[in-house]
């Protein structure tokens, strides 16, 4: 656990509900309102920072017509929370999101995000808002490398001090004074590396499970130490997006809700935004009914799985998951894991592979038994201590038959 | 052989006894329904509708029901540790001199198979209030790691009741995440844990209660039935 524990522990004690207040009245929306226009013309009034591509004209390019781009913008206005009259707003945000200079890193990862936002069915309209977001700096997209990319930024960071939105990609590893992960020439350390550029950003956004709370670098025996974004930064807005991998929708949410609002949204406990990860995965999903019914698969492909029941017994941990993708699924609300017949593995929590992606109900997990170090089942474990009992139980009962006194004949 | 006496001394009020078996009788329902809410160990078979069946569903009634007569329960057990008129079991729990040398002696007692049996059984003594207060901790412990799981399924913070209901169970479970180990599972495994603690823990009761029937010869066992038991008199 890391130095922002405690603050999180102090936030677990305040928290509410992941409930996010959806009618705040019409004078809070009418002042939101003006702030956002009033912010959207200043954006406007900024010159194009570096890409040069034209919203409207990449939608065509695309082969998508401007009535497809206003229903992704009602969509996003409502999965943002605010009224149908913000709609106009968001499209227009959408439009100037090219203002915003986005420096992403890649720290300890598998470049999984980066691929959930390029790799959609086809190019829709979230990847497209990510296609024209003025990325300053991705290792993997860019075409520069070496001591060029390097400068491009330098240059980047300098230029844009205290504006960017820095985008962290992979966990942080702590072990060993963070060797296990260097980059650059100078061999700068992962840690060293995500210190600097978070010093001089705007706020820093934490997408997907490793990059938020270490994820599967920090997997038992987590032998580099990884941590996440939030237990190394502080002193900086931190939003996290969990999942693995994050959803695009909700990195454009986030960014999208910058871009308006100039704020960040609203986070729970755990710093995650609230309109995505306010739900529990278990309450709006589609198979719900199979598990008040008590219809389970028993294993894979058989007769339940094929009537699409209740993944529970496959070890399924959507009742103890939250996040939205039982309601906006990915690759543009195409699927998602419960849909396509497997369990959720709770992917965006905290420890997630250690605790949640065994794929077997909790009671018939190996997870570790508290002595350590020994596989167990908590099943196993709890009858080992049965047994031990009953064995105490038994020998005392014994020894007293056979060796007991009682009061009678001590009188006697 | 002299002639014995027995002098009879209440142990057990009607409100003890029926809070006794009240909690034995949802222990047994809890820990049934909860085992099939771990992992569904029966499989429904019934050749009806999803929305016929309700089995989860009626477990889960159940295993909740069971939950909340227990947290009532816990409430009302709490406040007679401390201001029962009848014999107020925190007085055991205080660990002065006179404490402790009757926990170590009944507890060799127990070790020695009644060989030592020199201290005064006609009350609760403080070996078994503490056995009892571990009881209740545990049944504690239940109680805050399961409104805490409870609580996940009032995520959008308005339950029937209101929406005081989530907010206070919030202000009074969260602690059980980071104390479990930091995330919702965790609190999961350690409530599932803690059901063993507890079977354990009866299992014990049970045998303790029919040896100390046994070996006291104070009928021990009729203290929950009838409220009562006897000791001998020494006059």
């Amino acid at each position: 656990m890391g130095k922002d524990t405690m603050e999180s522990v102090k936030k677990l004690f305040t928290t509410q509900s992941a409930k996010v207040d959806t009618n705040r009245g019409g004078e809070y929306y009418t002042d939101l309102y003006e702030t956002c226009r009033k912010r959207l013309d200043e954006l406007k009034a900024l010159p194009v920072v570096n890409n040069k591509l034209d919203f409207q004209q990449t939608i065509m390019d695309e082969g998508l017509d401007r009535r497809d781009f206003l229903k992704w913008a009602s969509a996003t206005t409502a999965m943002l929370m605010l009224p149908a009259s913000f709609t106009p707003l968001v499209a227009e945000a959408a439009q100037v999101m090219n203002r915003i200079p986005v420096v992403w890193i890649e720290l300890s990862d598998c470049a999984g995000n980066s691929e959930a936002l390029l790799r959609s069915d086809g190019p829709k309209i979230d990847k497209i808002v990510l296609d024209i977001i003025s990325l300053e700096f991705h290792e993997t997209l860019q075409a520069a490398a070496g001591h060029q990319a390097e400068k491009q930024l330098e240059e980047a960071i300098e230029l844009f001090k205290g504006k960017y939105l820095l985008f962290v990609e992979g966990a942080v590893p702590l072990g060993m004074d963070g060797q296990y992960g260097t980059i650059g020439a100078k061999a700068e350390t992962f840690k060293d590396h995500l210190l600097r550029l978070a010093s001089s950003a705007a706020a820093v956004i934490a997408v997907g499970s490793c990059a938020t709370y270490g994820g599967i670098p920090a997997a038992a025996p987590n032998p580099t130490e990884s941590v996440g974004v939030m237990d190394v930064v502080s002193g900086k807005p931190i939003i996290n997006i969990p999942a693995c991998p994050a959803n695009p929708a909700n990195m454009v949410g986030v960014v999208l809700h910058y871009v308006l609002t100039g704020k960040i949204p609203e986070l729970d406990s755990l710093l995650r935004p609230k309109f995505a990860f306010g739900y529990r995965i278990h309450d709006n999903c589609e198979r719900r009914a199979h598990f008040d019914a008590g219809e389970y698969v028993e294993e894979w492909g058989d007769n339940g799985a094929k009537n699409n029941f209740c993944l529970y017994k496959m070890g399924c941990k959507g009742p103890m998951t939250f996040n939205n993708c039982s309601i906006v699924r990915y690759n543009e609300a195409v699927n998602w894991p419960i849909g396509v017949g497997r369990g959720c593995i709770g992917c965006s929590e905290p420890d997630f592979w250690d605790k949640y992606a065994y794929e077997r109900p909790m009671a018939n997990a190996n997870i570790k038994a508290p002595t350590g170090g020994v596989e167990r089942t908590v099943d196993e474990f709890g009858l080992a201590l049965l047994t031990a009992a009953g064995i105490g139980i038994g020998i005392h009962a014994v020894a007293s038959a056979v060796a007991g006194k009682k009061n009678s004949e001590k009188d006697a | 052989m002299k002639q014995e006496t027995y002098k009879k001394v209440e142990r057990m009020t009607v409100a003890m006894r029926s809070i006794h078996w009240l909690n034995a009788t949802f222990m047994v329902v809890a820990v049934i329904t909860g085992l099939y809410i771990g992992e569904p160990y029966y499989q429904t078979l019934i050749a009806e509708p999803a929305v016929h069946k309700y089995v989860m569903a009626w477990n889960r009634w159940w295993h909740f029901i069971a939950a909340i007569i227990f947290d009532v329960t816990s409430v009302v057990i709490v406040y007679l540790y401390f201001f029962s008129r009848f014999e107020k079991p925190y007085k055991k729990l205080i660990p002065n001199a006179h404490n402790l040398n009757e926990f170590g002696g009944v507890f060799l007692n127990l070790i020695t198979l009644n060989r030592r049996k020199s201290f005064d059984s006609s009350h609760s003594d403080s070996f078994n209030t503490v056995y009892f207060t571990i009881f209740h901790l545990l049944l504690l412990f239940m109680l805050f790691t399961g409104l805490q799981l409870y609580v996940h399924g009032l995520e959008s913070g308005i339950s029937s009741i209101g929406a005081w209901w989530p907010w206070i169970l919030h202000v009074t479970t969260d602690w059980t995440i980071p104390v479990t180990g930091g995330n919702l599972m965790t609190v999961r495994i350690a409530h599932h844990i803690t059901m063993w603690l507890i079977i354990a823990w009866v299992a014990f009761h049970i045998y303790y209660q029919v040896w100390r029937t046994i070996f006291w010869e104070e009928g021990d066992l009729a203290i929950v039935v009838g409220g009562s038991k006897f000791v001998k008199d020494e006059k």
